[in-house]
C-alpha cells in the first residue's frame, strides 16, 4: 500500500484575461448581490485603477455603493471593524477587495464581521473557527506576487495588544479572483521585480518541500515557466500587456500551490527579517531563495532539477547533465537575480539593502526557528543552519 | 468471517497502543526536561503555566503536560487543569497510529495534514522540536531516523545511552509512583 498522501483544495474561480473586469457585473449578479462596497488603498485609487472597475459595474447596471480606500499597508481590527460599520450602515451586500496583500486580507476580514456578525474580529482568530460561508467577495489583485486571491488565510494587526491575528478558513477565500492584465501594467519596476520573485519562492518552495503534491506540483511548474518566459520582457517593457498577464497569473498559480503544500526556510528567514528590519516581504524572498536551495541541496537535489526545465527551456535542460540540473536551477535564479540587479537594483545582498545590520543576523536566526513555515521545510534546520545560511546570504 | 471478528480486536488494541504512547511520551516529556540541557533551553521561551496538550480528535486520548518554568515539564495525564494554550490534534486514531509507530514521521504528518495546531504556532514548533529531541534519545537510532526529518549526527552513542537510561528510568519511576496514588 502507497505511504503517500495529500490534500488539494482550491475552489475559487479564476477569471483572467482581456475584458476580465468586465465580468464582475456577471459573477455579483450570479450571486444575487446587488450592492458591493470596494475595499481598496489610497495608491491603488490614485493610480486610477479603480475606474475601470466601477466603470464595468456601472455599464451593467451595478452601483458601487461604498468605497473604502485608506487601507494600510499593515491593516489592524481597527479598520476592519470602521469598514465593517461602513458595509452594514450603506446596506451592502457583497464586496470587491481590489489591491495587494493588505487590500486582500482586509476584504477577508471585513466579510467575517459583516457575515457573523459583532465588531470584534479577534474573535474568529484561528483555524476552522468559521463554520459557515460568507457574503459574495471577490477579489482583483493589483500586484502580480502574493497570490492572496487563492489562500485561506488573513493577517490582521492587533494594535491594542500589538501582536498579528492569523485567520484561516476555506471559507476566506473569495468566489472569484479577476486577473486583469490592466490592473499591474502600472506597477513600478522594481515592485514588479520583487513581487515575481515572490511569487518564483512561492512555487520553487511549493515544488521542493516536503508537502508538495502532483497537483501543486502542476501549477509550481506552470508558474516558473511562465515567471522565467516574462519577467525580463516586462521589465524591458512594462506595458507588455500579455507579459503583465503572464505574470499575473503565475501568481495566482504559485499562490494555488504553495497554499496547498506550503513553503519553507526561504519564508522562514523572510518572515524574520520582515519583522526585525521591515524589509519588503517579496525582497526578502528574491534575497535568500539561492542561498537556502544550496543549503537544501542534497535533500531536493531531484525535483530542483526539474525545475530547470522550467527555468531555462527544454535546449538547456537537455544538454545538462542530470547530475547537474540542480546547480544549474540555482544559477538560472542567481543569473535572473542579477538581470534584475541590473534593471532595478533590488537586492541580492542583505548588505545590498542597507537596511540590514549584521549584528541583526543572530536575532533574525532565533526568530526564523519559531516560523510556521520552517517544519515543512526538506531539512531539519537547527539555529547554527540558520546562522550559515545569513551569512552566506548577508555578503 | 474470522476478519470481521479480528478486525474489532485489532482496532481497540490500536486504540490502546496510542493511550499507551501518550502516557509514556507525557512521563518522558517530563523526564527529557529534567536531563537534558537543550529541551530546556528551548523551554525556557514558553510563558510559566504554559499547558500543552496532543490529542485525538473528537475526544480521544490525550496528554497534557505544563511549563513549570526554568526549562522543566510537568506531565498532567489526561486532563488539563484548564484550557490549554496549544494543541495538536491528530485528525483521526489511526493517524496518530501512523506516527506513533513510526510509519510517518512528524513533520510528514504535518505536511499531509493529518492533525492541526490550535494555539500558537511558534509554540507548536517548539514543542515539535522538543518531542523530537525526545525521540532521538529514548529510540533505537534506526526507529529515531524514521521518527524525525533528521537524525542528529552530532548526538554521540555514549550521551544517547546515557540520557535514554535516565528518561526510562523517569517514565518507569512515574509509572510506578501513579500506580501507587
Amino acid at each position: 500500500m502507497t505511504s503517500k498522501y495529500y490534500e488539494f483544495f482550491c475552489p475559487v474561480k479564476v477569471i483572467a484575461g482581456k475584458a476580465a473586469l468586465e465580468h464582475i457585473p456577471y459573477e455579483l449578479t450570479a450571486l444575487a448581490a446587488k450592492r458591493p462596497m470596494i475595499i481598496t488603498d489610497k495608491g491603488v485609487r490614485a493610480a486610477g485603477l479603480l475606474d475601470p472597475v466601477i466603470a464595468a459595474c456601472e455599464e451593467s447596471g451595478i452601483e458601487i455603493v461604498s468605497i473604502y480606500d485608506d487601507v494600510p499597508p499593515d491593516s489592524s481590527t481597527t479598520v476592519v471593524r470602521a469598514i465593517a460599520g461602513i458595509y452594514r450602515k450603506e446596506k451592502c451586500d457583497s464586496i470587491i477587495a481590489v489591491g495587494g496583500g493588505s487590500a486582500i486580507d482586509t476584504g477577508k476580514a471585513v466579510n467575517i464581521l459583516v457575515s457573523e456578525g459583532g465588531d470584534d474580529v479577534a474573535k474568529y482568530t484561528g483555524s476552522g473557527i468559521i463554520k459557515k460561508a460568507l457574503k459574495p467577495f471577490f477579489v482583483v489583485p493589483t500586484t502580480a506576487g502574493t497570490g492572496s486571491e487563492v489562500t485561506s488565510v488573513a493577517v490582521i494587526t492587533d494594535e491594542a495588544k500589538s501582536v498579528k491575528l492569523p485567520f484561516s478558513s476555506p471559507f476566506l477565500l473569495p468566489n472569484a479572483a479577476i486577473i486583469d492584465p490592466r490592473m499591474t501594467l502600472t506597477l513600478p519596476p522594481h515592485i514588479t521585480a520583487a513581487t515575481a520573485m515572490d511569487a518564483l519562492t512561492h512555487a520553487t518552495e511549493s515544488f521542493t518541500c516536503i508537502a508538495k503534491n502532483p497537483l501543486s506540483d502542476a501549477y509550481a511548474a506552470a508558474a516558473i515557466k511562465k515567471i522565467s518566459t516574462s519577467l525580463l520582457k516586462v521589465m524591458d517593457n512594462p506595458k507588455d500587456t500579455n507579459g503583465r498577464l503572464d505574470l499575473a497569473e503565475a501568481s495566482t498559480m504559485a499562490g494555488i500551490a504553495f497554499s496547498n503544500s506550503m513553503v519553507g526556510l526561504v519564508h522562514s528567514l523572510g518572515h524574520a527579517t520582515g519583522a526585525i528590519c521591515h524589509l519588503p516581504h517579496g525582497l526578502c524572498m528574491s534575497l535568500y531563495l539561492p542561498y537556502v536551495l544550496e543549503y537544501n541541496l542534497e535533500t531536493i537535489r531531484e525535483p530542483l532539477g526539474e525545475l530547470l526545465l522550467y527555468l531555462e527551456g527544454p535546449e538547456v535542460y537537455s544538454a545538462t547533465p542530470s547530475s547537474r540540473r540542480a546547480e544549474a536551477s540555482i544559477s538560472a535564479i542567481r543569473k535572473l537575480r542579477d538581470a534584475l540587479y541590473k534593471r532595478c537594483q533590488l537586492p541580492r545582498t542583505l548588505r545590498e539593502t542597507g537596511k540590514v545590520l549584521e549584528s541583526q543576523l543572530d536575532l533574525i536566526a532565533k526568530a526564523a526557528l519559531d516560523d510556521g513555515s520552517i517544519m515543512f521545510n526538506p531539512k531539519e534546520v537547527t539555529l547554527a543552519d540558520a546562522r550559515t545560511v545569513l551569512r552566506r546570504a548577508w555578503a | 468471517m474470522l476478519a470481521k471478528r479480528i478486525q474489532p480486536m485489532a482496532l481497540h488494541a490500536r486504540r490502546l497502543y496510542v493511550e499507551l504512547m501518550f502516557q509514556v511520551m507525557g512521563r518522558a516529556l517530563q523526564a527529557v526536561s529534567e536531563v537534558d540541557a537543550d529541551v530546556q533551553e528551548e523551554a525556557l521561551v514558553l510563558p510559566e503555566g504554559f499547558l500543552f496538550e496532543i490529542m485525538v480528535m473528537p475526544s480521544g486520548p490525550r496528554l497534557i503536560v505544563e511549563y513549570t518554568g526554568q526549562g522543566r515539564f510537568h506531565y498532567h495525564g489526561e486532563s488539563a487543569p484548564r484550557s490549554v494554550d496549544v494543541s495538536i490534534q491528530f485528525k483521526h486514531i489511526a493517524h496518530a497510529f501512523l506516527v506513533l509507530s513510526f510509519q510517518e514521521k512528524t513533520s510528514q504528518a504535518f505536511a499531509n495534514d493529518r492533525m492541526l495546531v490550535d494555539g500558537d504556532i511558534s509554540y507548536a514548533v517548539r514543542m515539535t522540536r522538543i518531542l523530537n529531541r525526545l525521540e532521538t534519545f529514548i529510540l533505537p537510532k534506526l526507529i529515531a531516523k524514521r521518527a524525525v526529518k533528521e537524525y542528529p549526527e552530532s548526538l554521540r552513542l555514549p550521551q544517547k545511552m546515557i540520557s535514554a537510561a535516565r528518561i526510562y528510568l523517569k517514565v518507569a519511576t512515574n509509572f510506578v509512583e501513579t500506580v501507587k496514588a
